[in-house]
Order: structure tokens, then C-alpha cells, then sequence
């Protein structure tokens, strides 16, 4: 895992990193109180000074919307966790394809090392192309 | 092995390692490990175990960076990112068999599974 | 960088066949989805063929031609494997299919189940020729996701689910000690790379000790990896395992896994080297000691547990667990002062060994792959109870033979291939003065003798009796199963006249390269080790 680069050693990067002290976090520590006390002074304001008018309507699961139609528990077809299941492959590509992307521009264009780098994340989509044609035949992207 | 950690706490720290040094790294690290392993031992609800194994996996990788991190070298963070895959892989496959038993007899308790014993 | 590529070859190859098998498996037309075991079977040879090509390729961890016997036995081995698990998945679907129901891609599983085979034994070669604990640790879980699911489609009842689950959470459990593990070496020497480890870790040695980080490393990995070979403090799940799952399937799990760990529990004690211990040839105490106390429990457990059981499956899930515990004897004993012969060379005879218990428990558990028991409603379930094999040898000679030769060979009767992967295991742990461990493994011997003979007894000798309400014992309409088990007899008798080839291989796989510490002058002094 021989890594072409080493960028946290460079002194500048290390010492802006080092510059963080506790006094920088004062202006999320006010926003943070700010967003508390809201909420707070929210609740309780209408518990106090707010009408109260309840009724069955009022208490409706949807107040104003559509009556709930059966239970929640229901299952669901098993064509949405295959979905999930081919989002996941390329949600975890991304992870992969940005380091590589990152370093790639710094080898030396056309050279033999190059060539092999970009030989490797070809071959890399390739597995997630086959993920995808699985996926296809599966019939996972057909709704009927 | 403490006055080990200890050596290695007061070593040649970097930048901002200067602060809060590998050694509480590793201890958090090392909490989260032995959570995990507690929690999987002793809870019996498939979902909580699964999450202790996933709570063992991130400690593994949150001990990873920190010596990435002290070592001033690149792996262990690819390390993580591999774990990371591998973690997801694991999660997905754990829902779908949580999925599937809960279906036949509809309990998380592991202890209801126990045809097979002997 | 070019020489990794073409170590790799054969697990290309592998992984290109794997993709093609997924994917027509899920084929509309019954011929197309008939390929996928042929396709795989074809697949398995190329690799070899390619393992055996590039046998030059040398990998520069500290076991350099560990790929090159690793892959041609996989490859074998594999081809038995898939001869075994011929005909598991999809059924019920595959006889709903030729009474003219539509195909659901959907609800098949068995392009799934040929390819998760490949994926395991793709992830089985990349253990081998692992130069880096995050391709290890990636072949590792390669090996083991897939038969997490194997197990849990292996039959549609609710103790094949059960058995997963449980494998699957356990398999976990051992996924994440071992890679807390890992992350302990790497904090302890700075680099993932085998080859620069073993070099920091012998130039710890030289000047002062290793670095506690990694001692503690290599001792969780091993507790960790103990889940894959089913050692000790990990082997609880195994005999639940192998019983819910399919015969076929469990006998998939005897092997593959087991055989992955061990790669990598060599790879492992390789990078602190059996150099670096109390004498010249043997491991750090710390690993050498947990390694020993492990051994010596997980035998004496699994061979007295064994005993109690009426379950054929329970039986072989015990063995395997004992055999285990034989095979890291091989380990303590390492390789010997350099240039020791085959006798004295342990690595050499755990790979030897790896690959008798293979063949000889394909073996067994083809035979039970095999019988099907009628149930009175009609329904078909596995033979797993001792019973059901009473007097095979009489109603079914092929198949009785073979449980016979497989139980006699796993006992290691002297003329059969179990003999022969036995014996180096013992005359390793002489010369390297465990003599209490090879006394262990000796009364251990004795008290397998019981339950193996009493499996050979029955099917042997007592007559095939059977009361009226009684299931009855059908055999399985699956030829290559049987062609399984008849390959297994004959490498089991087989072998052991002819298996000098075999135990030559081991010994250029366990060729045994130490790392070379090189003087601080020079510019590999390591970054890492803060010296106190």
C-alpha cells in the first residue's frame, strides 16, 4: 500500500490543525443554546397560553388528511430491499472511487504505472456493472 | 501493557495529537471493543447483537485511524475504508436473514431458535 | 506490482466465471440455467491450470510458494466440492419449472448458489496468496459471507435459518476480533505489508524486544480466526451449524472455511516468525502458549463430545472440531530449523493434512448427501440419525464403502491417507520437544477411535433391520454426489500409495522464508517502534 503522497506531514496543514482551540466553538455553543431556548419558550408558551379545544377529529392520527387504511405492519415486496440492496453497491462505489480519483492526477500521464491504476478502477466498475446486470436479470427494476 | 500504551503516549506525538494523545484513542477504541463484546454476549435480541458486532468492527477502525494517524502514513485509513465496504456488505446480509426469521415465527428474541440443540 | 497481477491469475479467472455463472442462472431457458455447474466446474480447472502455469510466481510474504500449492489444491478439492453440493438449491422451483410453471428469476436461487460456491473458493485462493493484512482481511470475509447464505438456503426449514443466523452472528463476533486484531499489529509495526512486518518485527526482536502491540495482535487474531478452523473458545456454533444445514453444505463448511483459517493463522504467525521465541524454531510465547492451550482443548472437546452423539452430522461437526486442534499442533511446530525434511516440518504437514481431512470428510458427508429419508407424508429429509446407515455396506455397497473408508481414514488407520496426514504432525511436534502436546494428540487418537469405529460397526455389520413405521431411506436422485464420495475412497486409499507427490507439494507450499534484519544503518529502519 505504497502511497504516493503524504499530506498531513506538510507543516502548514499540521499547524492549522493545531490552531483549533476552544475559544473557536463559542459561536456553535450559541447557536446550540439559541436553538434549545427556542424550542423550549416554543412548548411552553403554547401550553400556557394557548386555546385548548380537543375532539375525536383533533385526535385523528392525520388531522385533515386521508383516514389511516390498515396497519403499518404490512410487507412490503421484496422487490424494495433488491433496490436498496443494488443502491448500497453504489453507494459504497463512491467511497472507493474518490481516493483513486484523488491521486490519479498525480502520476505521471501515460506512463506504464498510469495505465495500471487506470486498468484497476476499470476493473473496479466492472464488478459494479456486473452487480447491475444481476440486478437486471433479477428483474428487480421491473414494476408490475 | 498500560506502561506500554504510555510509552507510545508520550512518544513523538504530531500536530494535534498533541492534545489528546494515541492513548485515548486506543482507550476509547478499546471501550467500544469490550461494549461490543459484552452486548453481543449477553443481550439476546438479534438487531442489538448485530449492532455490537458493528460497535466491534468501528472500534477496530476507529484504533485504525489513530495509528494512521501516529504512524503519519496512509493505510490504516484504507484499512477503514475496507472495513467500511465490508461492514455494509455484513449489514445488509444481517437484514435480510433478520428479515427472513422474523417472518416464520415473529420474535427478535434469539432464544426462541433453539431446535437445535443436543 | 506486475508479479502481484499475475499471482493473481487464477483468482481472475475464478471471479470472471463467478460473474458469468450469477448471471445465467437467472436464464429463462432451463438449458441455459443447466450450464452453471459445468460452466463452474470448467472455471475451477482454468484456474488450476493457471495456479500450476505461473507456479514461477513466488508471493513475498514469509511462506512465498504457500499461493501456488494453496490454489492447485483448492482447485481439486473445489471440484469435489462442487461435485458435492450438485443438485442443492432450487428444488421444489426446478420441478415446478419442468411441469410448465413460468421461471421466477426472482425466487431462484440457483446461479446464486454455484456462484456463492466460487466466490467462497475465489476468497479461499486470495488467503493464500494474501501479501497484506487488508487483502487478508478482505479474503477472509470473501470466504465466509458466502456461506453464511449457503447455509441459510441449504434446505427450506426453519433449522436451515435458524443455522444461519446463528453462523452468520458468531462469524461476525470471530470477523471482528480478528480485525481488532489486525488493527493492533498495524499500530504496532506501522505498515500492513507482510514482508515489511516480519522485517520490523525481527528488527523489534533484535534490539530489544517486539512491541507488545503486536503480540497482543497476533493473539486476537488468532482467538479470532479460532471461529473459521472451529478451535476452542469459537466452536459452539459448529455442530448446530452443520446439522441445520444441508449434508452437502455442512461438508462445503468443513473444508472451506477451515481451510481458509489456517492459511491465515499462517500468514499470521509468519510475521512474527517462528524464530523469535524461547528457542531458535519457535514462536513468541504469548501466541505459542495461547496456540498450545487451544490446541490441546479444542481436541479433548471435540473427540469426548463426539461420544454422546447419535447425530451423524453432530458426529463429523465434532471430528472436524477435533481435527483442528491436531492441524495447530502442525502450527506450534513451525517449520523447523531451515531445511528440515517433511517430518520435522510442521507448516508442511498442516497443509498436507488440510487437505487428507478435506478429501476423507467430502467423503462422509457424500454418503449422507446421498440417503433421503421418506417421511410417511411424503415429504423427503435428510438421513442424519446413526441408525439410518445400519447396514449401508450390505444394501449399498458404493456408498457404505465409502462412509467406511472415510471414517477409518479420518481415524488414521495406518495403510489409509489419514495415517499418512498424521504422522507428520506428531514427529513435527517431537522435534519441537511438545511432547505433552503429542501425548495429548496421541490418547486424543485413542478416544476417536470410538465413535469412528461405531460409524464404520454400523454400517459395516449390523443388519439393516428396520421397523414397520420406520421412515424409509431413499437414495437421492443426484449422481455427482455419489461420484463425489466414489473420487473421495479412491483418493483415500488412493493417495496413500501414491500420495508422495502430494506430500512433496506441501513441502515446496511450506517453503519457509525468515525475515532478514537488516542493520539500522541501512535506510529500512522503521518509523515506527518508538523506542522508550
Amino acid at each position: 500500500m505504497a502511497m504516493p503522497l503524504a499530506i498531513h506531514s506538510e507543516p502548514a496543514f499540521v499547524a492549522s490543525l493545531a490552531a483549533s482551540d476552544l475559544s473557536s466553538y463559542v459561536p456553535v455553543m450559541i447557536l446550540i443554546t439559541m436553538a434549545i431556548t427556542f424550542g423550549i419558550i416554543n412548548v411552553f408558551g403554547s401550553l400556557v397560553i394557548g386555546p385548548r379545544r380537543d375532539g375525536p377529529t383533533k385526535s385523528a392520527a392525520y388531522e385533515s388528511g386521508m383516514n389511516a387504511v390498515g396497519t403499518a405492519r404490512k410487507r412490503f415486496n421484496v422487490r424494495f430491499y433488491l433496490i436498496a440492496m443494488v443502491f448500497l453497491v453504489f453507494d459504497i462505489e463512491i467511497i472507493f472511487l474518490y481516493p483513486w480519483a484523488v491521486t490519479f492526477p498525480n502520476l505521471a500521464q501515460g506512463t506504464n504505472e498510469s495505465l495500471i491504476w487506470l486498468a484497476r478502477i476499470l476493473f473496479f466498475v466492472f464488478t459494479t456493472v456486473i452487480a447491475y446486470v444481476y440486478g437486471v436479470r433479477k428483474g428487480v427494476f421491473k414494476f408490475d | 501493557m498500560i506502561d506500554v500504551l504510555l510509552t507510545l503516549a508520550s512518544g513523538p506525538t504530531p500536530g494535534p495529537m498533541a492534545q489528546a494523545t494515541l492513548f485515548h484513542y486506543l482507550i476509547v477504541s478499546a471501550l467500544m471493543f469490550g461494549i461490543g463484546l459484552i452486548g453481543f454476549l449477553t443481550r439476546r435480541n438479534l438487531i442489538i447483537m448485530f449492532l455490537c458486532t458493528e460497535l466491534m468492527f468501528q472500534a477496530a477502525g476507529l484504533s485504525l485511524i489513530a495509528f494512521s494517524r501516529f504512524h503519519l502514513n496512509h493505510t490504516g485509513e484504507t484499512f477503514v475504508i475496507f472495513v467500511l465496504t465490508i461492514a455494509a456488505a455484513e449489514a445488509a446480509l444481517a437484514l435480510a436473514l433478520v428479515v427472513l426469521l422474523f417472518r416464520r415465527q415473529e420474535t427478535l428474541d434469539a432464544g426462541v431458535w433453539s431446535q437445535l440443540r443436543g | 506490482m506486475e508479479s502481484m497481477l499475475t499471482l493473481l491469475w487464477p483468482e481472475i479467472a475464478l471471479f470472471i466465471t463467478t460473474c458469468v455463472v450469477m448471471i445465467l442462472g437467472q436464464s429463462k431457458f432451463k438449458d441455459t440455467r443447466d450450464l452453471c455447474p459445468g460452466l463452474a466446474a470448467i472455471g475451477l480447472i482454468v484456474s488450476g491450470f493457471l495456479a500450476w502455469y505461473f507456479r514461477g510466481v513466488t508471493s513475498d510474504a514469509v511462506l512465498p510458494h504457500l499461493p501456488y500449492y494453496g490454489k492447485l489444491v483448492i482447485c481439486g478439492v473445489g471440484l469435489m466440492l462442487l461435485m458435492l453440493v450438485a443438485g442443492s438449491a432450487d428444488r421444489e422451483l426446478e420441478a415446478d419449472a419442468a411441469k410448465g410453471k413460468p421461471f421466477e428469476p426472482i425466487r431462484s436461487t440457483r446461479g446464486e448458489f454455484y456462484s456463492f460456491v466460487l466466490f467462497s473458493l475465489t476468497g479461499l485462493m486470495l488467503c493464500t496468496s494474501a501479501n497484506d493484512l487488508i487483502l487478508l482481511f478482505l479474503a477472509l470475509e470473501l470466504t465466509s459471507l458466502p456461506t453464511y447464505v449457503m447455509v441459510s438456503i441449504s434446505t427450506n426449514r426453519n433449522r436451515s435459518m435458524e443455522a444461519g443466523v446463528k453462523y452468520f452472528f458468531l462469524g461476525a463476533l470471530g470477523a471482528a476480533i480478528f480485525l481488532y486484531g489486525f488493527a493492533m499489529i498495524y499500530g504496532g509495526t506501522g505498515t500492513t505489508n507482510f514482508e515489511d512486518i516480519s522485517r520490523t518485527v525481527a528488527a523489534q526482536a533484535a534490539g530489544g524486544g517486539i512491541n507488545p502491540l503486536v503480540i497482543l495482535g497476533v493473539v486476537l487474531s488468532l482467538v479470532g480466526l479460532g471461529f473459521k478452523i472451529a478451535s476452542v473458545p469459537m466452536h459452539f456454533y459448529t455442530p448446530d451449524v452443520y446439522q441445520g444445514s444441508s449434508s452437502s453444505v455442512a461438508g462445503f463448511l468443513a473444508f472451506v472455511p477451515k481451510a481458509a483459517g489456517f492459511f491465515a493463522i499462517l500468514s499470521i504467525c509468519g510475521l512474527v516468525g517462528w524464530s523469535h521465541g524461547v528457542t531458535e524454531q519457535s514462536l513468541p510465547e504469548g501466541p505459542r502458549v495461547l496456540l498450545w492451550v487451544v490446541a490441546a482443548l479444542t481436541m479433548t472437546l471435540g473427540n469426548v463430545l463426539a461420544i454422546m452423539q447419535r447425530s451423524v452430522k453432530r458426529i463429523l461437526a465434532y471430528s472436524s472440531i477435533a481435527h483442528s486442534g491436531y492441524m495447530l499442533v502442525g502450527v506450534i511446530a513451525g517449520p523447523g530449523p531451515s531445511g528440515a525434511d517433511f517430518e520435522r516440518n510442521g507448516i508442511a504437514a498442516v497443509l498436507f493434512y488440510l487437505v487428507s481431512y478435506g478429501v476423507m470428510t467430502i467423503g462422509a458427508f457424500a454418503v449422507l448427501a446421498c440417503l433421503e429419508k421418506k417421511r410417511s407424508d411424503g415429504s423427503l429429509d435428510e438421513v442424519d440419525d446413526i441408525d439410518d446407515l445400519r447396514g449401508l455396506a450390505r444394501t449399498r455397497p458404493v456408498l457404505g464403502w465409502t462412509m467406511v473408508l472415510s471414517s477409518m481414514g479420518l481415524l488414521g488407520l495406518p495403510p489409509l491417507l489419514g495415517f499418512l496426514g498424521k504422522l507428520p504432525l506428531f514427529t513435527a511436534g517431537i522435534g519441537a520437544k511438545e511432547i505433552i502436546l503429542v501425548l495429548v494428540l496421541g490418547i486424543n487418537s485413542a478416544i476417536a477411535a470410538y465413535y469412528y469405529l461405531r460409524l464404520a460397526y454400523t454400517c459395516f455389520i449390523e443388519s439393516p433391520e428396520t421397523t414397520p413405521n420406520a421412515p424409509k431411506v431413499v437414495e437421492a436422485p443426484f449422481a455427482a454426489r455419489r461420484w463425489a464420495g466414489v473420487i473421495s475412497m479412491l483418493c483415500v486409499v488412493g493417495l496413500a500409495v501414491f500420495g508422495s507427490w502430494l506430500g512433496n507439494l506441501a513441502e515446496i507450499g511450506a517453503t519457509y522464508r525468515p525475515p532478514k534484519y537488516v542493520q539500522p544503518a541501512a535506510a529500512v529502519v522503521p518509523v515506527s517502534a518508538p523506542t522508550p
